[in-house]
């Protein structure tokens, strides 16, 4: 399958006053896939804008390569086949929802009434075109977005931030909206640092801290490594200590012991092993790993040196 | 063109509704209609008063509307992020430039347009005259040229200072090609000036754009005063309006292409 987005020590610097040369985003090596829905994940300031901005041409990159489509960035051509919804945006508030896809569209040489209708209808705004902006809410001005992020039939789409903001039934609307995309055979890049919703919706994602990237994969893959909670009691030191050995974690609870083993250990092996002590099973908790779990290791503080760009495609 | 042409339509639309310039059109509109009440305070003519207060109020009151209209141009389309949707798509740094600066100058337009209106229907109820209100709406023809090329500085700072900055650079510029550019023309002409005196006078006469070229009321207003080739003269003050503005928009151009937004 072909790369979308493929970045190669793609670098962001800025001069401070203060603090000198700042690396933004730092030799960022990304590949995102056609027709998958890739979540760029990081806390605020973490350079998911500054990648975004970068790669649709908005600001120019101090080092490093880009390409869209197989296309340079900044390339024009690719804008033809490229959308853009940027985070908590601003329309021209005078314009109706119509009028506003009208001028877009325009901005493309569309002017198909039918198709402003269609995607009206696709966003479920059909009813509401003739309201002027100023008199949409939130997540209907979220809507409108993407339907003019639809005008031009993209083949990629930059999400910044979708759902911030939104209440929770206009998440679910953006939600299956963006699900509908990856149906259509687009392709996704979304920024966010909405981790249930990345994880509901995302194949990939890639986590950016600092302007470095701390991992890169398949969600399945970067999930692996959750856990099984096992209490028990009446079981020996023997067993305790076996337990330990193999990679698990024991600590006393006062139903008596919590014998945490990874998921991928076979739970039925561990509890003939506590029946042939003769001990006995209050409850198996599995607890998986969750994408917050994986965010809060990626982003948890470290100094500058610690970091290394992570090799591109890799889960780490 | 096309994205140029929706620019600049969506531009006009935005300022047409922009509450701080509708309050400076109105006070403008007002002091215009008060005018001939306030003309029997002078002791000139009472004539000569009216026409040179009407145009010095829609010369005035252009000029803030320049201003403000273009300063926030640019900055609020990078604060608000609009900007980003539009270049997103195929459409170049140069024509959202191009497009916002014509959208300005079409509203200008119009707002120029309806206070020439009330200068003639004012002018016309006060002296029934209709061969000079033709003449004297002659005069906010130039100004609008000239507040085409205000506009113009005003949109080339806006592509790396400030609103703030921008607002007191631009008005000064005006206020020094106004008020001083006669002054400089004549230190550069004299004979008897220094050396060094000519090429500072010759150098800020390039630089600083000629906005008296652009202010006709003295014949306007005195009959006794007149220009050679009135039409050449119209025509020499557009072209020049017209390169001026033309290398202020591709300096603006070439600056915003490699401006980080």
């Amino acid at each position: 399958m072909a790369a979308a987005i493929e970045t190669k020590k793609l670098t962001k610097s800025y001069k401070s006053r203060s603090l000198g040369k700042i690396n933004v985003v730092d030799n960022l090596d990304l590949t995102v896939e056609e027709g998958e829905i890739f979540g760029f994940l990081g806390p605020n300031g973490a350079g998911k804008t500054t990648t975004i901005k970068m790669l649709l041409g908005i600001i120019y990159p101090t080092a490093g390569e880009g390409y869209v489509l197989g296309r340079e960035i900044g390339d024009m051509e690719v804008h033809k086949v490229i959308s853009y919804l940027p985070e908590r945006p601003y329309y021209y508030e005078h314009m109706t929802g119509l009028e506003l896809l009208k001028f877009y569209g325009s901005l493309f040489g569309i002017s198909d009434r039918d198709k402003f209708q269609m995607l009206l209808e696709k966003v479920n705004l059909h009813r509401d075109m003739s309201k002027t902006i100023s008199q949409y809410s939130k997540g209907m001005q979220q809507r409108i977005g993407l339907a003019q992020s639809l005008l031009n039939d993209p083949k990629l789409l930059f999400l910044d931030e979708p759902t911030g903001g939104l209440d929770p039934i206009a998440h679910r609307e953006i939600r299956d909206l963006i699900l509908g995309f990856r149906e259509e055979g687009r392709t996704v890049f979304i920024s966010s640092h909405e981790l249930s919703e990345v994880e509901l919706i995302c194949d990939r994602v890639a986590i950016i801290n600092k302007g470095l990237i701390e991992k890169q994969g398949k969600l399945t893959d970067l999930l692996k490594g959750g856990r099984i909670e096992i209490t028990v009691e009446g079981v020996s030191e023997a067993f305790l200590n076996d337990m330990k050995m193999h990679d698990g974690i024991v600590r006393a609870v006062p139903e008596g012991w919590l014998v945490d083993v990874p998921e991928d250990a076979d739970p039925n092996s561990v509890i003939d092993a506590i029946r042939g002590e003769k001990g006995r099973v209050i409850s198996i908790v599995p607890r998986k790993k969750r994408l917050e779990d994986l965010f809060v290791e990626a982003v948890s503080v470290k100094p500058f040196t610690q970091k290394a760009p992570a090799p591109a495609g890799d889960a780490k | 063109m096309r994205s140029i042409v929706s620019i600049a339509s969506t531009t006009v639309g935005e300022a047409i509704r922009r509450k701080v310039l509708l309050v400076i059109l109105l006070i403008g509109l007002l002091f215009m209609i008060i005018a001939p009440g306030l003309g029997v305070l002078s002791a000139r003519s009472e004539l000569t008063v009216l026409k040179s207060m009407m145009l010095g109020i829609i010369q005035l009151t252009s000029a803030v509307i320049a201003i403000v209209l273009t300063v926030y141009m640019i900055p609020n389309e990078i604060e608000r992020r609009t900007i980003y949707t539009i270049l997103s798509k195929p459409v170049q740094r140069w024509q959202f430039l191009v497009g916002k600066y014509l959208g300005a100058v079409l509203a200008l337009g119009l707002m120029m347009a309806l206070m020439t209106v009330v200068l003639l229907a004012v002018f016309l109820y006060m002296q029934q005259d209709i061969h000079q209100a033709i003449d004297i709406a002659k005069a906010p023809a130039l100004y609008f040229v000239q507040m085409s090329l205000l506009a113009g500085v005003a949109i080339f700072f806006s592509t790396f200072v400030s609103p703030l900055v921008n607002f007191f650079l631009a008005g000064g510029i005006y206020l020094l090609g106004s008020l001083f550019a006669p002054f400089f023309k004549t230190m550069e002409d004299n004979g008897h000036s220094p050396v060094m005196v000519k090429k500072v006078a010759s150098f800020v006469n390039v630089i600083i754009p000629n906005f008296a070229m652009f202010n006709t009321q003295n014949p306007i207003i005195n009959p006794n005063q007149t220009i050679g080739s009135e039409s050449g003269y119209y025509i020499q003050a557009a072209i020049y309006g017209a390169i001026y503005i033309g290398i202020l928009l591709v300096a603006g151009i070439l600056i915003f292409d490699r401006r980080e937004v």
